[in-house]
């Protein structure tokens, strides 16, 4: 077979990427067409396009209303500064727990009784400390990463090879140089692929608790639809955060790619 | 003039349930300055246990080991360890790898990066100083992880099994590189494999260690002038010579293991 062009290949993944998204899309507005959905529950792509573009891109009324650009920020402030807080927290203990075997005896099941409760339980506990607002979703965001990430930074301490501290030891590093210059390097990539898959998580507590207390953001806009009993607007706010939560992903990969890109069998591989 | 001697050094490891496991018994070993020295033994007879004894990083159960007269009770800048290519830092570039122990010993940033610079240009690898490991080839490595235990200026290089892990062609440049690093810094080389071959064309002499426990069985000096090659008239005798040691000694572990 002939090798393909830069251009050829390009266009070929692109065709492969898009082809399930357009698929979709069709037997979508075929359905609704045709009758067989009842579109005024499930309206097709577009129905809420043009409902949203017809609506200022704004939802809610007087006071309340929002537009949409400003509701998927809001959101993607709270993910990511919850994300944030909770790696850098969950890296910190983590160490600190590893350095004393007293500590992760103390720490240890403490975290692991905690690690188990799905984020969207400490909403209401978020609402107490917090109250109504961006501390309390961020709150939420927060718990919901750390307790797994520490966990998860405790292992991969554990998993750092072993010849690579001999090494640093041999050449005169103290054991707090070793904690600082090896074993704290050594575990973020690994910790950072863990926030990676706790993300949706994260995100999916964000929007509940967004339905539930915060009257903004993406996840009101699903709830406010349906309180409006508007089909247009549930059908838009999922479509929104499936969108917003892949944009942040890829943002968390682009992270990952770039600056924390030696990862044991990733270094290797390339 | 420096020197290392191993004085009737022993290892027990503490094993679960009570158990122990008698890894080194009655090492006596003594290295002069300039020397090459290669230990030579089956796996599993203690010979990595023994070098991260002198190194440093291990305890030992009994005996002595001292440099230049003083017992070694840590890691000491004298004594460097060099192990497989895995041990560079992945998240340092070759010349932050190489001016590792420095930056550890508190050296100014400029200073180091001059120190390492004047080390890679000597072994050939200035071009490669902003690469990261996983962009350079298996022989790169290890010629880094060598290029960073010869910055500190050790007097003795403990190498484990360092070309190990690379293929043949690979590891035949790198012995001719690890001899001419040898000959232009002067350094006293303890280098520990189980290729026999690869001791023969090194080492001015041979330890061959015994297994379970790892005992010296018998020093072997190596006369061929160098350089040698594999080819060399006179190497034949030596590999018969120690492949037949190699051999009992690999059967006797077996049988121990069996029994």
């Amino acid at each position: 077979m002939a090798p393909r062009s830069p251009l050829a290949s390009w266009l070929i993944i692109a065709a492969a990427s898009l082809a399930p998204w357009a698929v979709i899309v069709a037997v979508w507005e075929l359905a609704a067409v045709k009758g067989w959905l009842q579109s005024s529950l499930l309206p097709p792509p577009s129905s809420f396009i043009r409902y949203a573009i017809e609506s200022d891109f704004k939802v809610g009324f007087g006071r309340e209303a929002m537009a949409i650009p400003a509701a998927i920020l809001a959101s993607a402030y709270r993910v990511i500064v919850g994300l944030a807080l909770g790696f850098v927290a969950a890296v910190a203990t983590g160490i600190a727990i590893s350095m004393s075997r007293i500590a992760k005896w103390s720490f240890l099941p403490v975290i692991r009784g905690l690690a188990p409760i799905a984020p969207i339980a400490w909403i209401p506990i978020g609402i107490i400390l917090f109250g109504v607002g961006n501390g309390t979703a961020i709150f939420v965001v927060f718990v919901g990463v750390y307790f797994l990430l520490t966990l998860s930074t405790v292992a991969a301490v554990q998993s750092v090879d072993e010849r690579m501290i001999k090494t640093a030891r041999t050449y005169g590093a103290t054991p707090r140089q070793v904690w600082l210059w090896v074993i704290f390097p050594a575990v973020l990539p690994q910790v950072f692929t863990m926030l990676r898959l706790n993300f949706f998580a994260a995100w999916m507590a964000v929007l509940a608790a967004e339905m539930v207390g915060l009257k903004n953001g993406v996840g009101m806009m699903v709830i406010l639809g349906r309180e409006m009993f508007n089909g247009n607007l549930i059908m838009l706010g999922i479509c929104i955060v499936g969108i917003t939560g892949y944009v942040v992903d890829s943002a968390l990969l682009f992270v990952q790619r770039k600056l924390l890109w030696w990862s044991g069998e990733g270094a290797m591989a390339r | 003039m420096s020197s290392l001697v191993c004085r009737r050094v022993g290892k027990v490891w503490a094993a679960p349930h009570g158990l122990a496991v008698e890894a080194l018994r009655g090492i006596d070993l003594a290295v002069s300055a300039g020397e090459f020295v290669a230990i030579l033994g089956p796996s599993g007879c203690g010979k990595s246990t023994l070098l991260e004894m002198i190194a440093g990083l291990e305890s030992r159960t009994s005996g002595d080991i001292l440099i230049d007269g003083a017992p070694v009770t840590g890691p000491n800048p004298k004594a460097v360890m060099v192990f497989q290519e895995h041990a560079l830092f992945p998240w340092l570039s070759v010349e932050d790898n190489v001016a590792f122990g420095l930056k550890m010993k508190g050296v100014a940033l400029w200073d180091r990066r001059e120190r390492a610079r004047e080390v890679l240009r000597k072994v050939r690898l200035t071009p490669f100083a902003k690469h990261y490991p996983h962009q350079l080839s298996g022989g790169m490595k290890q010629r880094v992880a060598i290029a960073r235990a010869l910055v500190g200026n050790p007097e003795f290089i403990l190498m484990d099994e360092p070309f190990a892990a690379l293929d043949f062609q690979t590891r035949v440049l790198m012995q001719q590189f690890l001899l001419e690093i040898w000959a232009s810094f002067k350094s006293t080389i303890l280098f520990v494999t189980h290729q026999i071959d690869e001791a023969i064309l090194l080492a001015d002499r041979i330890v061959v260690m015994s297994a379970g426990p790892g005992a010296v069985i018998e020093e072997v000096p190596v006369t061929l002038p160098r350089p040698r090659s594999y080819t060399s008239e006179g190497f034949n005798e030596y590999r018969v010579r120690l492949t037949a040691h190699m051999e009992r000694e690999v059967m006797k572990a077996h049988a121990a293991e069996l029994a």
